[in-house]
């Protein structure tokens, strides 16, 4: 059912290059060049969603003990810095969106007609309700700066653990990165506190083709220290580079324009 | 009997020491009365300040929302439970409220603020919410011309917003259901001073808080205002075991760092009224043996023409015993009066005081059957503890010893 | 004086009498003394507890910070500052401190609290901070080290040793700003307020996080020599400090509750004076009137034969006053001795529901110089006055009259 997009053929090659020179280079410690692979496997993961522009549908599902919340949206991104997501359903929050330029984050809200800029100190608020915090949207792009990797593979699957460096500022212990081989997508992400037991996981499933690129559509993010908390999303429709995406989207102009 | 002929008729007889006797005993009655009033209503007077400024006698949450508050801890059913509050004779009256922390817009700044949904018609008999409104008038519960609900805001909210009577006020915070909670209000009245402990509140009509925070008919508070504040601990005893699945606490426990400091003054007071019981005792006392001892030549001729001892001592001791009981019967035709007054009008302060919006004018003290009954006994109590001894004492002596005393 | 020999002797003549009138005002004067003193302990009591775990006895900030503890309100020049209150003689001690709301996160859950950056030197000799921790150790200067409410760290589900992040809004330029701490203690001040809300560090490092240089301070908090000076706006520091800019208020100013509540219970016990008084004073007209009434025929004689009313007045004014001054010696060691107990050991009765660090429950009895020179004073007076009915009774009796009674 699926083919692999060029880009993984291209990868499939780099590894191979890659492989050929960790053997023949043995005397170097095979963490420094497992770190570098380790890089580039994350950044590409990171740039699985977004390649260089991305506008997406998706289906947010909000489970608690209390309630389940379903929303719809649509997003569009340029790279990892800069995106913009507008909620379609349900009704009441209809127009709500969301709008993030590097480390900033706005939020405008239509039944009040107002744009909100994300103070710090709902940077670790959840976003709308979710599990995922503002500040994980935030935040995904200084992975590979802040922490020291190290990389492990099996036949099937590498695993990359991200261990933060001394002076990073992060609630996180470790955290895991889980990448199938075969197709280079994601399949898991696990953090954990400093006593290394999980406290939440992001989990990558239901592969499915997108413009021609194999991704998981379904994320499901559970924390573990919450009893029946979990928030889910499904990509409905992805497409890479599409022509209507461009940097007028991402400005607080569009950000409070009409819909 | 003859004796309580004889004691009552001696009495009448020597007049200006019973007299004496008389005005000196019903005066610490009457000091005792006003001393236990005053302690009594300054302690109860804090209670009822702080009680009915908002807290109310006792309070019911689901689960521990006390401790940790939390959105979903909600009151599932509150018209049931309210019905069945109404129905209790104890309470005189119940409110509901909803709580939610969010952040304040106006159109040039923003704050964090504190959101307080209230039932404003239960609350007007619950709390002292209404009295506290400084300027704008206590809102209404209905939507106005243009489809928006009233606010109360604290006038400290005022201030950092900007914003008054009329004006916009927009919130934000979280919903129940997890989405963002977000909203235009208009404020139509504004609470207290810059000072006051709501001054970053924004109170909402109940409906408008539920409807903001997508909690639809639920609530977070009970608060509860029962006729007697005494009844605090036990009527939460009882509703608790009632009401199963909630939490059910006494205002000592709500507000338990007031309540601590309250026990540390009633401390005080209870050595002070220790003092002040010990103080009429000595002047009984000191009556009692005064005039007991003063008569020794007295009943030393009685007993030259043959009393009985006995017959002397019950004799001295009904006298002392009759004396005192007319004696604070005397004190307590004065003193209801002036504790009447006491406890309705009290003394004006010199400056009166705002506790957070309300004002207290006047130092008022307490009227209550202990108030009355406790001195009564005790002073009924002592002169007769006093007289027997003494009386006995009075009746051994030998009649001419006694008789060349003074 | 013939009058006042006279009425020495007559004291004995009715010994009975009169000790019994001295028990009385000597244990009045003893009350006196010892509520007093048990009042003053209870409101240095209340203070302290106010004061003492983290308030201080006195502030300096930056006018306007108070109002909603602006994070970007703060003192420049922290240095001559310092010099000014390094300076003053009225001060034991002041130290700084720096705070902000922000945002607790552990690696399990999130909770808005308070901030505050302490310097773990001086804060030991202002606040009781270092005593409330409960598990771990006090701040030592370093600059991950974080003390946390034990209910925040419940909250938090955290331990000594976990992560802590941060985050919160710079002073002034209000960008976002995130800092890694770990917990090197718990603290329990026995206060719900304070356990539930906040967390401390060392204030190099809450100004690093926030973004502000080493002059830049949110508040001094003061420690007087002399506890009393805080309550006195006109003290010297406060003139010097206070400007536009500066404002400096000891905790009676700032506390406008306590001031209250304060000065209900000055009035209340001014009001117990009274009552006591009163039973004083009807004690001693009682037995004045009894020694009159026992002499009656003695006055009407001594009338008659030419005795003055005036100079009879006066020697029942005199027997008073001779009782009132035995009594009042008498009074003033009694009342000593009463608070020489309660000042050791307290008045703590029954159970103590709570204690804690914040709360102390026990009150212990103060001395004071005027229970012991202007009460006495006092009781003096108060004995001559409720002689005067007396004594004006006796100068006025009717010989006559009075030679008539018999028995």
């Amino acid at each position: 059912m699926e083919s692999l997009a060029s880009n993984g053929h291209s990868h499939h090659q780099l590894k191979a290059g890659l492989t050929c020179s960790v053997l023949f280079l043995c005397l170097f410690s095979i963490q420094v060049s497992g770190a570098e692979r380790a890089i580039e496997i994350i950044d590409e993961m990171e740039a699985l969603y977004q390649g260089a522009s991305s506008s997406a549908t998706m289906t947010m599902i909000v489970e608690t003990p209390q309630f389940e919340r379903t929303m719809e949206m649509e997003a569009s991104s340029i790279g990892t810095e800069k995106s913009f997501i507008r909620i379609l359903s349900p009704r009441k929050d209809r127009g709500i969106a969301t709008l993030k330029l590097d480390m900033e984050m706005w939020n405008f809200l239509p039944k009040i007609n107002r744009v909100i800029k994300v103070p710090p100190s709902m940077m670790m608020g959840s976003w709308m309700g979710s599990d995922f915090t503002n500040d994980d949207l935030v935040k995904q792009t200084t992975l590979t700066d802040e922490y020291s990797l190290t990389l492990e593979e099996t036949d099937e699957q590498y695993a990359i653990i991200l261990v933060p460096k001394e002076e990073t500022v992060t609630v996180w212990g470790k955290i895991d990165y889980i990448v199938n081989k075969e197709y280079m997508v994601p399949v898991a992400q696990n953090f954990y506190d400093d006593n290394g037991e999980i406290i939440r996981k992001l989990e990558f499933s239901e592969l499915r083709d997108f413009s021609g690129r194999m991704i998981p559509s379904r994320l499901e993010m559970i924390p573990m220290n919450k009893e029946g908390n979990k928030t889910i999303i499904i990509y409905d429709e992805l497409k890479f580079d599409p022509p209507e995406v461009d940097e007028s989207i991402f400005t607080l102009r569009n950000l409070r324009s009409r819909f | 009997m003859l004796l309580l002929k004889l004691a009552f008729r001696n009495i009448f007889r020597q007049r200006r020491r019973s007299l004496l006797t008389a005005i000196s005993m019903a005066g610490g009655y009457i000091l005792c009365t006003f001393s236990f009033s005053l302690s009594e209503g300054s302690y109860n007077n804090a209670i009822s300040f702080f009680t009915l400024d908002h807290t109310g006698h006792v309070q019911i949450h689901k689960e521990d929302y006390l401790q940790r508050p939390k959105i979903h801890k909600t009151i599932d059913d509150p018209e049931q439970l309210s019905e069945i509050l109404d129905s209790r004779e104890d309470i005189a009256a119940h409110t509901l409220r909803v709580f939610a922390p969010g952040i304040a817009y106006s159109d040039t700044d923003n704050s964090p603020a504190q959101i307080i949904g209230v039932d404003l018609e239960r609350e007007r008999t619950t709390s002292t919410l209404e009295q506290k409104v400084s300027s704008g008038s206590y809102i209404g519960s209905d939507l106005d011309s243009d489809g928006y609900y009233s606010a109360m805001i604290g006038a400290g909210l005022a201030n950092s917003l900007n914003i008054g009577l009329g004006d916009e006020l927009i919130l934000i915070s979280q919903g129940a259901d997890g989405s963002v909670a977000n909203d235009i209000y208009i404020v139509n009245g504004i609470i207290g001073n810059r000072d006051s402990p709501d001054r970053n509140t924004v109170f909402l009509p109940l409906v408008a808080a539920q409807e903001f925070l997508s909690m639809y008919g639920r609530v977070h508070e009970v608060s509860i205002l029962l006729n007697d504040e005494g009844d605090s601990r036990s009527e939460a005893s009882l509703l608790q075991e009632e009401l199963q699945d909630l939490s059910v606490a006494p205002w000592q426990v709500v507000e338990s760092t007031f309540y601590q400091s309250m026990q540390t003054d009633k401390q005080g007071n209870n050595f002070s009224m220790g003092v002040i019981v010990f103080l009429v005792f000595v002047g009984v006392l000191n009556t009692v043996l005064m005039s007991v001892l003063e008569r020794t030549r007295e009943f030393g001729v009685l007993k030259a023409i043959g009393s009985r001892p006995t017959k002397i001592a019950l004799m001295i001791t009904l006298e002392t015993g009759l004396l005192a009981s007319l004696s604070v019967l005397m004190g307590l035709l004065i003193s209801l009066p002036l504790i009447g007054w006491f406890t309705a009008v009290g003394f004006e302060l010199a400056q009166p005081m705002d506790v957070g919006g309300i004002v207290m004018s006047h130092m008022t003290g307490e009227m209550s059957f202990y108030v009355f009954a406790i001195p009564l006994a005790l002073i009924v109590l002592f002169a007769l503890l006093i007289s027997i001894p003494t009386g006995i004492r009075a009746a051994r002596i030998s009649p001419t010893e006694a008789m060349r005393s003074t | 004086m013939l009058t006042l020999k006279l009425a020495f002797r007559n004291l004995f003549r009715n010994i009975r009498r009169t000790i019994l009138t001295v028990m009385l005002i000597s244990l009045s004067l003893a009350a006196l003394i010892a509520v007093d003193g048990i009042m003053r302990g209870m409101l240095t009591l209340m203070v302290e507890n106010v004061t003492s775990t983290i308030f201080g006895e006195a502030q300096i900030h930056r006018v306007g910070f108070r109002e909603n503890m602006d994070v970007d309100i703060y003192l420049e020049n922290s240095n001559e500052l310092e010099q000014t209150l390094q300076q003053d003689a009225s001060l034991e001690s002041y130290t700084p401190r720096v705070m902000s709301g922000a945002m607790i996160s552990s690696s399990y859950n999130v909770s808005a609290g308070l901030l505050y950056g302490v310097d773990a030197d001086r804060e030991r000799t202002i606040s009781k901070l270092a005593q409330a921790v409960v598990r771990g150790e006090y701040l030592s200067g370093a600059d991950s080290e974080l003390l946390i409410g034990h209910t925040m760290a419940d909250l938090l589900e955290v331990d000594l040793g976990d992560r802590i992040v941060l985050t919160l809004s710079e002073a002034g330029s209000g960008e976002l700003a995130q800092a890694l701490y770990r917990i090197s203690g718990i603290v329990d001040f026995g206060m719900r307020e304070l356990d539930d809300n906040f967390v401390f560090v060392n204030i190099s490092s809450a100004r690093q996080t926030l973004g502000m240089s080493d002059q830049q301070t949110h508040e001094f908090v003061l420690k007087f020599v002399n506890s009393e000076d805080a309550e006195n706006p006109d003290l010297s520091i406060f003139q010097q400090l206070n400007d536009e800019e500066v404002e400096a208020l000891g905790w009676l100013e700032l506390n406008e509750q306590l001031g209250l509540i304060i000065e209900l219970s000055s009035f209340t016990s001014l009001i117990v004076g009274l009552i006591l008084f009163f039973l004083a004073s009807l004690g001693v007209i009682n037995s004045m009137f009894m020694s009159i009434y026992e002499r009656i025929y003695e006055f009407g004689v001594i009338k008659a034969i030419g005795t003055r009313p005036a100079a009879i007045s006066l020697l029942i004014l005199f027997e008073a006053l001779l009782i009132a001054l035995i009594s009042s010696i008498l009074g003033i060691i009694l009342g000593y001795l009463l608070g020489l107990y309660t000042s050791n050991y307290g008045i703590g009765m029954g159970e103590m529901e709570f204690s804690g660090i914040a709360i102390n429950n026990n009150i212990f009895s103060e001395f004071h110089i005027s229970q012991f020179t202007q009460f006495p004073v006092y009781v003096v007076l108060l004995t001559i006055v409720a002689a005067i009915y007396p004594a004006r009774f006796a100068a006025k009796i009717i010989p006559s009259d009075a030679l008539q009674r018999s028995l």
